[in-house]
């Protein structure tokens, strides 16, 4: 079948608009198991897919992209601010169809990541981009993965359209508090964040409840980001946000951005925030959702997270009185708190407990990485860490090897959740 | 110690199993050049259906999972893969299927470290297969991946393309999957002509200037990106003319 394509996107457009896209952090297709339809193109993968890496080691797996970036806003941080003195571009439906599919059938990429810059009204944006999305599935028949950003103020009834349609949808929330909202995105309010998610949430909860099989409303959830170091909240307060939209909304990501300066403006800092931070906001993250901790023990309301140990390192620190713990008989939820050992690692010692009882080789050889949790285990009896104030300097030293050395930090480090980020999952 | 060598098909592999069992001192490889002992007595195993059918079904007995966990051993491009695969078949006939918990024995943790590599590559390739389209509009991806792995990954891609003619081309093993937009079938291919669509090239460049686009250069990873991506994928990706070259 060779016919011709009338709605082509030049090589420009496609460079401006993925350019003003690429600060959004999300790149996961995962969460959603859409089957393809007779003669469509297309299905959705529940463990998600990456297509491609970039050099700055991100996973490729959406076309992430922009309607427009012809903003009517001028929020302070982003760099497609009215006020910003960059090329602008805007796309039609068709184009993005089109291109979604020609990539798509090349395997290039698992679907498409859908925003805009507010262009005129937030409903003239919205509702553009409810058009494609809806042109994409039904006219081209698409049934790959589609994630799609929701503008804030739009009518909520072209959110709760949309989310038939689509996989994924996500607010950015961006600015922690509200008052740094008015500071720096003067036209972003936390109501215009916060209300749409939750009906979006209370549709997804409708749809579960009632067994909802066709057109159930975002199958893969809502996610959001939050940029980090461009406005004064604490760590504290930011996971104290986090905790309650896994908790209360059912977010199934919060993404963190660490700030980088590339506008200069008085109300903006103007060093970056460092990936340190937010390599320390994710795992703390991590433990939140996979670990079974909770933030108060992690970290104060108004504290930062330790910047010298991972969190996990800083709890377990604390309290040195629950260790050393015993690998052959602790229970799941405590192997789970011990640093260094994974949610993975953790299942595979208690399937291999149940068989025979485990000495330090047997966890070296089952590839349990034992640099740190050495000083918080016993195996059969038997200890091998540093005494008391010893373990502090100890993982100092391997924590110092494991930020330093390296130019700059993996997000995914430890083996459990680089092979999440290799499907992924993230 | 007796070697048995196999034509390195998988009813090869159970056939040895079958001579092999009740030896003491056995070693199953398809690969024939095997570093000899002096006192190797070498066995060329004739491949036997039968005897190949009632060790299967003497596993499965044991563990209905096991014949798959084979399966995917096989495909492996481990050198050792008969062997681990033979002393792994000899632990679940003794010890049944509680065998796949033991997750501390030696055997266990070397046939879970390559059916992992197997299907690991099985879900990267989902990522890193690239079609080109041709002239007629029909779908073509080139590959070599390490493992035996065309049979399994176009189910996927026969789901996902629906009514769309594909072939994915394994280049080193000279075999590709084949679909009419139907069904989809393996055969043996050697060298396959390609006409290109004419707008082939359109897109491939639109993805090459999207590649770049969306790269942040302020926190460059390269390091990272390799790790995720291994260089000797590059070769099938369309992008790898914008990849560092000094590899």
């Amino acid at each position: 079948m060779l016919c011709g394509i009338h709605d082509m996107l030049d090589a420009t457009t496609l460079q401006i608009l993925t350019e003003s896209a690429k600060y959004d952090v999300s790149c996961s297709s995962s969460g959603s198991k859409r089957a393809n339809k007779a003669g469509g193109l297309g299905n959705a993968s529940v463990g998600g897919i990456c297509h491609s890496f970039t050099l700055d080691g991100r996973c490729i797996s959406l076309l992430k992209i922009l309607m427009s970036n012809e903003c009517a806003y001028d929020c302070e941080y982003c760099p497609n601010r009215r006020s910003a003195d960059v090329r602008r571009a805007h796309t039609t439906p068709d184009e993005i169809c089109e291109l979604t599919i020609n990539f798509y059938k090349r395997n290039y990429i698992e679907g498409l990541f859908l925003s805009s810059a507010v262009f005129d009204t937030p409903n003239k944006t919205m509702e553009l981009l409810v058009e494609t999305v809806i042109k994409l599935r039904k006219q081209y028949n698409f049934n790959g993965y589609i994630h799609l950003k929701g503008i804030p103020h739009a009518d909520e009834g072209l959110a709760l359209k949309a989310a038939k349609y689509v996989d994924r949808m996500s607010y950015n929330i961006e600015l922690p508090s509200e008052k740094s909202l008015k500071l720096l995105a003067p036209q972003k309010t936390k109501d215009s964040l916060i209300i749409p998610m939750k009906k979006l949430h209370t549709a997804i909860i409708y749809d579960r409840e009632n067994n909802v099989k066709r057109g159930r409303s975002l199958p893969a959830g809502q996610t959001t980001q939050m940029i980090v170091g461009a406005s004064p909240e604490s760590d504290g307060h930011i996971l104290r946000l986090t905790e309650y939209l896994y908790r209360h909304m059912e977010l199934k990501r919060v993404y963190y951005s660490s700030y980088i300066p590339v506008i200069e403006s008085p109300l903006l800092p103007a060093t970056p925030a460092g990936l340190l931070r937010e390599h320390r906001l994710y795992q703390a993250d991590w433990l939140i959702r996979f670990y079974g901790f909770d933030v108060d023990e992690l970290c104060g309301e108004s504290e930062n997270l330790c910047t010298d140990y991972d969190p996990k390192c800083a709890w377990a620190l604390k309290n040195m009185h629950l260790f050393p713990v015993e690998i052959n008989t602790a229970p799941l939820e405590m192997l789970l708190r011990v640093p260094g050992i994974g949610a993975k690692s953790a299942y595979k010692i208690t399937e291999a407990r149940r068989f025979c009882a485990l000495d330090f080789d047997n966890l070296a050889k089952m590839r349990i990485v034992l640099k740190r949790a050495r000083h918080f285990i016993t195996c059969k009896g038997k200890f091998f860490g540093a005494e008391g104030n010893a373990v502090r300097a100890a993982l100092l030293i391997d924590e110092k090897n494991r930020t330093d050395g390296n130019e700059q930090l993996s997000l995914f480090s430890d083996r459990d959740n680089a092979l999440s980020a290799l499907t992924g999952e993230l | 110690m007796k070697i048995f060598i196999t034509d390195g098909t998988s009813d090869g592999f159970f056939t040895a199993v079958f001579d092999a069992y009740k030896e003491d001192d056995a070693v199953i490889t398809s690969q024939e050049n095997e570093q000899l002992r002096f006192d190797t007595e070498i066995i060329n195993v004739a491949t036997d259906s039968q005897k190949a059918m009632r060790v299967r079904a003497r596993l499965d007995k044991a563990d209905r999972f096991a014949t798959g966990d084979i399966d995917l051993v096989l495909r492996s491009n481990d050198s050792l893969k008969e062997q681990a695969a033979f002393e792994y078949i000899k632990l679940i006939i003794k010890n049944g299927r509680a065998v796949r918990k033991m997750l501390s024995n030696p055997t266990v943790i070397g046939i879970s470290e390559i059916i992992g590599r197997v299907t690991g590559e099985l879900h990267k390739m989902k990522g890193f297969m690239r079609f080109m389209e041709t002239s007629s509009g029909a779908l073509y991806a080139p590959y070599s991946p390490d493992n035996d792995i065309t049979d399994l990954i176009a189910p996927h891609f026969k789901a996902r393309l629906g009514a769309h003619k594909f072939a994915i081309h394994d280049v080193k093993r000279k075999k590709a999957a084949l679909c009419d937009g139907k069904t989809w079938f393996m055969a043996d291919v050697g060298d396959a002509d390609v006409y290109l669509s004419e707008y082939e090239k359109v897109f491939e460049d639109l993805w090459k200037k999207y590649y770049v686009s969306v790269n942040i250069k302020e926190r460059p990873h390269e390091k990272q990106m390799k790790g995720y991506m291994p260089v000797r994928y590059w070769k099938f990706l369309p992008e790898k003319g914008i990849l560092p070259t000094d590899e």
